[in-house]
């Protein structure tokens, strides 16, 4: 509620497999540490990060989210009401990437174009063991109205920079929670609306746009 | 004219009703009704009292007839006391008569317990009427206020108590304007419930924390309030009402909250048998530490339910987080991510069946302040509690990696997990510490005894080995004396030139 008063508040989710590095990306960004012994922070499930845009207070609540397989269909109940989504995929692991594709077709089910999505292709530092076409992966973001970055939390690349993106884009899709209850109930209201994306062409156009391969 | 008379009679008396007959039997004066065999209404209710106080009076002394009849009963099966007071128990009264020999204690104690166990029946025989006349008190005793208020709770007065405390710290406008709109507010509640639905309340209630707020912020009289005591005050409005009409709104009759409280109660139940392992957990359940902060966050998720604020239950539910991350910090260095909390979280759910769940996370959902569950900390756990619910009510053989045949084995009761050691209690968990404690002590104390004989055997066939050496040594060279020839030296000798500047060597001289 304090901090409402005198800002702009932001939930964003993380979204991502289980082994492709979410934890390390917000902890990279909120603690400014990789695999650190004095990290102060016992969880990095919920974490707050104060920003100043242009003058603007902006806070924004990471939302980690349970990525293994059978916790799948919680996702919903993880992103209702967020105001950005960070997909996380590991660039050395095809699979993920899969996944990153069914939880955008999902957010956008659910959530229509008020979501800010961000794409990370994560470990850029196993250039080497790259499996995931840079190319792809761009075109694919692309195609959903979502921004690529290429992260490394290892070698603290892009995630800075991909925050205050993220943060630049939800301030001005205007979906701040500006006064605590003030704008909830209608936001809420907002996003019972179900926009319906039509799966088959968007699956026709990734066909398209990963055609290579 | 007799004769008309006569016939006029009897029409009269099927049309016509005299006054006195409308008027109250009693004769006060007012009218009375058939319905009250004939007295007024004020008549009739005073009579109705008065029969009933009778009836109670009645009743009463019937049952103390059957009490002292009981009692006479009982103490004139032993033959003594028939006049024993009411009150006096009889485990007093047998130590008091031990005096009189064994033989008598004996007697005595086995007509006790006769009289005793027939005096049950009696009492049981008739424990509807000495019930009833009981129950007939009550209502005669609220008699007299037909029209009293709702009675508050314990908690709903505190709560009261709390608030008028807390508005007192505050500048007086400031607590009038409150006070006047927390009560109106409340007011407006009670009065509307009963005629809309819960949907209704719940937008009246988020649009009166939407006034509130708002007025907070931009009223004049509210001017200099540093942003935290802002949200303190809208806390503990929130608190505030909550708590005084929790009844009113908990788990609302008008919904299947109830329904869906025990539907999920017992799917919890029909799942006992789900392992930490089978979730995906990472649980070191052995451990002392582990054990007792899961019983602590049980306990937490369990105390959920007998807080009334949603900001209390709330409360509730992160600290129990915070156990779980405690939990986590045993087995691991780095901080715990969602992947690894989430499936603690199912499985203490899982563990603790919270009472009530159902209602309580709908009562959180749509009374609590909707800014503390979108952004904050608290909405971040309450969400994962909500995703642990649905797990738990969706779960199937896949989110167990179990096959479909191994599940419904599992459900019907026909396998059981392989158990791991469930502590009951704390005295207990020690105990089986305690024993694998032991149980590797004397494992080791084993291994040592067996590599202490090894050791002795290995210095015992050292000992031989260096000792035959030693023999075969000796056998191999034996040792032969050589004799040792003397050669004689005198000491006289002259050794030339180096002797020459040395003192002529002393001689014996006798003295006398």
């Amino acid at each position: 509620m304090a901090a409402s008063s005198s800002g702009a508040n932001f939930k964003v989710v993380l979204l991502g497999e289980g082994c492709v590095g979410k934890t390390s990306l917000v902890l990279r960004y909120v603690e400014n540490k990789f695999n650190d012994k004095h990290i102060s922070t016992l969880q990095a499930s919920f974490l707050n990060k104060k920003l100043n845009i242009g003058g603007k207070r902006v806070n924004i609540a990471i939302w980690d989210t349970a990525g293994q397989e059978r916790f799948h269909a919680l996702g919903p109940i993880y992103y209702r009401d967020s105001n950005g989504a960070i997909l996380v995929y590991d660039i050395t692991d095809e699979d993920s990437f899969s996944k990153v594709k069914n939880w955008v077709k999902e957010l956008k089910k659910m959530l229509g174009n008020e979501i800010c999505l961000c794409i990370a292709g994560n470990k850029i530092d196993l250039e080497k063991q790259r499996t995931v076409a840079v190319a792809d992966a761009e075109a694919y973001a692309q195609q959903v109205g979502a921004k690529h970055y290429h992260t490394s939390a290892k070698l603290n690349k892009g995630i800075e920079e991909m925050f205050l993106e993220l943060s630049k884009d939800m301030l001005e899709s205007g979906s701040a929670d500006f006064l605590g209850g003030g704008s909830t109930s209608s936001s809420s209201r907002k996003s019972k609306t179900v926009t319906i994306v039509d799966d088959d062409s968007a699956n026709q156009n990734t066909g398209g746009g990963g055609g290579c391969c | 004219m007799s004769f008309t008379s006569t016939k006029k009679k009897p029409k009269k008396a099927t049309f016509h009703v005299d006054e006195k007959e409308l008027l109250c039997k009693n004769g006060c004066g007012f009218y009375g009704n058939v319905a009250w065999q004939g007295l007024c209404s004020k008549c009739w209710r005073e009579a109705t009292l008065r029969q009933r106080e009778a009836q109670i009076k009645s009743d009463e002394k019937l049952a103390r007839q059957i009490h002292e009849k009981e009692e006479a009963l009982a103490w004139g099966n032993r033959g003594q006391r028939p006049h024993a007071a009411p009150n006096s128990s009889t485990p007093d009264d047998v130590s008091g008569q031990m005096g009189g020999g064994f033989d008598r204690f004996e007697e005595k104690k086995r007509q006790k317990i006769q009289a005793s166990s027939r005096a049950k029946q009696v009492k049981s025989m008739l424990s509807k009427s000495i019930i009833s006349p009981n129950r007939g008190e009550t209502p005669a005793q609220t008699q007299p206020h037909p029209n009293v208020q709702r009675q508050l709770s314990t908690e709903s007065r505190e709560a009261s108590v709390r608030f008028s405390d807390y508005l007192k710290r505050l500048s007086k406008p400031m607590a009038d304007d409150l006070s006047k709109s927390c009560r109106e507010f409340g007011e407006k509640i009670l009065t509307v419930r009963e005629k809309i639905s819960i949907d209704e309340v719940v937008e009246k209630v988020q649009d009166f924390y939407v006034d509130i707020t708002g007025r907070i912020y931009t009223h004049h009289i509210y001017r200099g309030l540093t942003a935290t005591q802002q949200a303190t005050i809208i806390d503990n409005i929130e608190k505030y009402l909550m708590t005084l009409h929790y009844r009113e709104l908990f788990s609302p009759m008008d919904t299947d909250d109830e329904q869906k409280d025990l539907a999920i109660q017992n799917r919890i139940r029909k799942l006992r048998w789900v392992t930490a392992d089978m979730l995906g957990a990472d649980l070191e359940e052995g451990n002392l530490l582990v054990s007792q902060l899961i019983v602590k966050a049980q306990t937490e998720l369990i105390e959920m339910n007998a807080k009334k604020a949603p900001i209390d239950k709330l409360g509730c539910i992160v600290r129990s987080s915070k156990i779980i991350f405690q939990i986590l910090q045993t087995s691991q260095d780095a901080p715990a991510s969602a992947d690894d909390f989430l499936p603690i979280l199912i499985y203490l759910i899982l563990k603790a069946n919270p009472p009530q769940l159902h209602s309580n996370t709908q009562f959180i959902t749509r009374f609590s302040n909707p800014s503390r569950l979108q952004t904050g900390e608290a909405g971040y756990y309450f969400t994962t509690l909500c995703c642990a619910i649905t797990f738990v009510e969706n779960l199937d053989a896949t989110s167990l990696s179990l096959s479909q045949e191994e599940y419904s084995d599992y459900m019907s009761g026909k396998i059981q997990p392989p158990q791991t050691v469930e502590p009951i209690c704390e005295g207990l968990h020690m105990m089986y510490n305690n024993i694998s404690a032991l149980e590797d002590l004397r494992v080791r104390q084993e291994r040592l005894m067996k590599n202490a004989r090894e050791f002795s055997d290995e210095m015992e066939a050292w000992k031989q080995r260096v000792s035959s050496q030693v023999e075969e040594a000796i056998t191999s060279k034996p040792l032969i004396k050589k004799r040792y020839s003397k050669q004689p030296v005198n000491l006289d000798h002259d050794f030339g030139e180096e002797t020459k500047g040395l003192p002529v060597p002393m001689e014996p001289q006798k003295v006398n």
